[in-house]
């Protein structure tokens, strides 16, 4: 199948079979909405782990900023929730900006760092009470609204708009990798001093995948915000954002572009609807397994693993 | 002049890399490096190409200051180089090498520019190939050139291109080079450990020992100097 085929595949599938058959299950959708929010950090995330080679621990900090940027500026200062969700986007991109002396450090102190400074916001989000409300959170959260008599609040709604920000994400990611920009970025790894040498500014290149890339976790962030219309420092900057984007960016493929969507969909789906099903207590440790299993057998995630097998049955065919 | 070097130390902690180098280069001009091994060569295309830090001294490309200038705008300002081990930027083809070095070496996309290179190079055969994986040595070595060629450069500084060659290798990419000088009208700055190659490249030479410049001159006059001699045979001069 040619690449516009499977992108026409996809869209039909995610914009008109999807809601067709499970719209009118609300657990079903919900449970989608959560797998796309997971999605949408994990597109974010290989972003910068692929492109910028930067393994991060601290997603968390962006998907909380972002998440609390846009539940204020809504509450407080009555924008309308989709502004504030780009604007916690820009929100996200500026506290990356706060994040960026850990450019300097390198693998296992970048991703300790930047683990740090999600603590940092965490931290913050508790203190300041009288803008954020401190540990009892922010209640009340405007809800998605309606736009040209679409719903938006509903859970289909919120399908739809999240699944167009990780569509959104995966169409940057797709542009930046092919540019020149993502070029230099991919070739940073194994030979920073070899493309310094030929001018690229590897410093301002990182810094500007960390400032995309956070974007991106920040409107994931605000879409949740007004989804779930709460907040609390606990809940925004938990690990697990991280911990889940990253479980799914790799189960999926994070050298790909659609491997951290499959991965967050299949491993939270799967998860959800067959494990604790079979395991209600500590399903979690089959999704370890099966990680664990993956990075064996296939280090470059489901989609490397589907592409080999589609590859293996198509030279069985030409046999 | 392209080039100009005053009293260029590098040092590393307690260690003198470099040493009070002092020399020039003209535009367009073929100058040969030399000396043994440990002499500093690679340390002063370091501290011209920015990779180190010189800890004394002054480095001007057409008089524009060369220290205060981070690694990547040195490139935009003209200054190319070859590794003596080959760079091939990683998972990015041949072209897509040149592509990025292009880019951002000159701010601008010209695809005919690096069709004509690739050419020059004898690399177009494997302009979509894996450049990390898939090239033999002298290709590897030719899109070290080919890189910083992309960039387009004024001074293109060679660390040992020819090193690893076999003699009708050399003797072909030592052509190449030349044509390469000839068409885009480059300085080049070498370093050779082979004294036919500098002899047939360089109308002049420069030799470093222990990082001090002891003799600059034709390729004749060097390699009768007395202390050059010594330099190389760490005895007396026959």
């Amino acid at each position: 199948m040619n690449q516009r085929l499977k992108i026409a595949a996809f869209v039909i599938l995610a914009y008109g079979a999807v809601p067709l058959a499970l719209g009118g299950n609300p657990y079903v959708i919900g449970l989608i909405v959560a797998s796309l929010t997971i999605g949408g950090i994990a597109v974010a995330w290989a972003l910068l782990g692929n492109l910028g080679g930067m393994v991060s621990f601290g997603h968390a900090a962006f998907f909380g900023v972002g998440a609390y940027v846009s539940a204020l500026l809504t509450l407080r200062a009555g924008w309308p929730v989709f502004p504030a969700m780009i604007a916690a986007g820009i929100g996200a991109a500026v506290a990356s900006v706060a994040t960026m002396p850990a450019l300097r450090l390198r693998g296992p102190y970048f991703a300790l760092a930047i683990l740090a400074y999600a603590e940092i916001f965490r931290i913050l989000a508790t203190e300041l009470k009288s803008v954020t409300g401190g540990a009892a959170g922010l209640l009340s959260i405007p809800r998605l609204p309606v736009v040209l008599g679409v719903d938006f609040g509903t859970k289909l709604g919120g399908y739809f708009v999240i699944l167009t920000i990780v569509v959104m994400a995966m169409v940057v990611y797709h542009l930046i990798r092919r540019s020149p920009h993502g070029l230099a970025l991919k070739a940073m790894h194994e030979s920073e001093d070899a493309t310094r040498v030929v001018g690229v500014n590897s410093t301002l290149l990182k810094a500007w995948m960390l400032a995309v890339s956070a974007f991106i976790t920040g409107m994931v962030g605000a879409f949740n915000a007004h989804y779930i219309n709460f907040l609390d420092p606990d809940y925004a900057f938990a690990g697990l954002w991280t911990t889940l984007a990253i479980v799914s960016a790799i189960f999926g493929g994070y050298r790909t572009v659609t491997g951290p969507l499959v991965g967050a969909v299949v491993v939270y789906l799967v998860d959800q609807l067959l494990f604790k099903a079979i395991l209600p207590q500590g399903h979690q440790i089959v999704l370890g397994v099966l990680l664990g299993a993956m990075i064996l057998f296939s280090p470059g995630g489901l989609m490397a693993l589907v592409q080999m097998l589609v590859r293996r049955k198509e030279s069985s065919h030409a046999a | 002049m392209l080039l100009e070097l005053k009293g260029i130390s590098v040092a590393f902690g307690g260690l003198v890399a470099v040493s009070d180098v002092t020399f020039s280069m003209a535009e367009g001009e073929v100058l040969g490096l030399v000396g043994p091994n440990g002499a500093g060569k690679t340390t002063l295309f370091n501290a011209i190409s920015g990779l180190a830090r010189p800890s004394q001294g002054r480095a001007r490309l057409l008089g524009r200051d060369l220290i205060a200038m981070p690694i990547h705008v040195r490139a935009r300002a003209g200054i190319g180089r070859a590794f003596q081990v080959p760079q091939p930027l990683h998972e990015l083809t041949v072209r897509e090498n040149l592509m990025v070095a292009q880019r951002f070496g000159t701010g601008r996309m010209d695809r005919q520019r690096i069709d004509e290179i690739l050419d020059l190079l004898k690399l177009g055969h494997k302009a979509e190939s894996d450049a990390a994986t898939s090239l033999a040595l002298t290709e590897q070595k030719a899109l070290e050139v080919a890189k910083a060629l992309a960039t387009d450069p004024k001074l293109l500084m060679l660390d040992e291109v020819l090193a690893g060659l076999e003699t009708a290798g050399k003797r072909a990419f030592m052509l190449t080079l030349d044509e390469v000088r000839k068409r885009f009208g480059l300085a080049l700055l070498i370093i050779e450990h082979d004294i036919e190659t500098i002899t047939r490249l360089c109308p002049r030479v420069v030799v470093l020992n222990f990082g001090r410049l002891i003799a600059e001159g034709s390729p004749e006059q060097v390699f009768n100097d007395p202390e050059v001699i010594r330099s190389y045979t760490g005895g007396e001069a026959a």
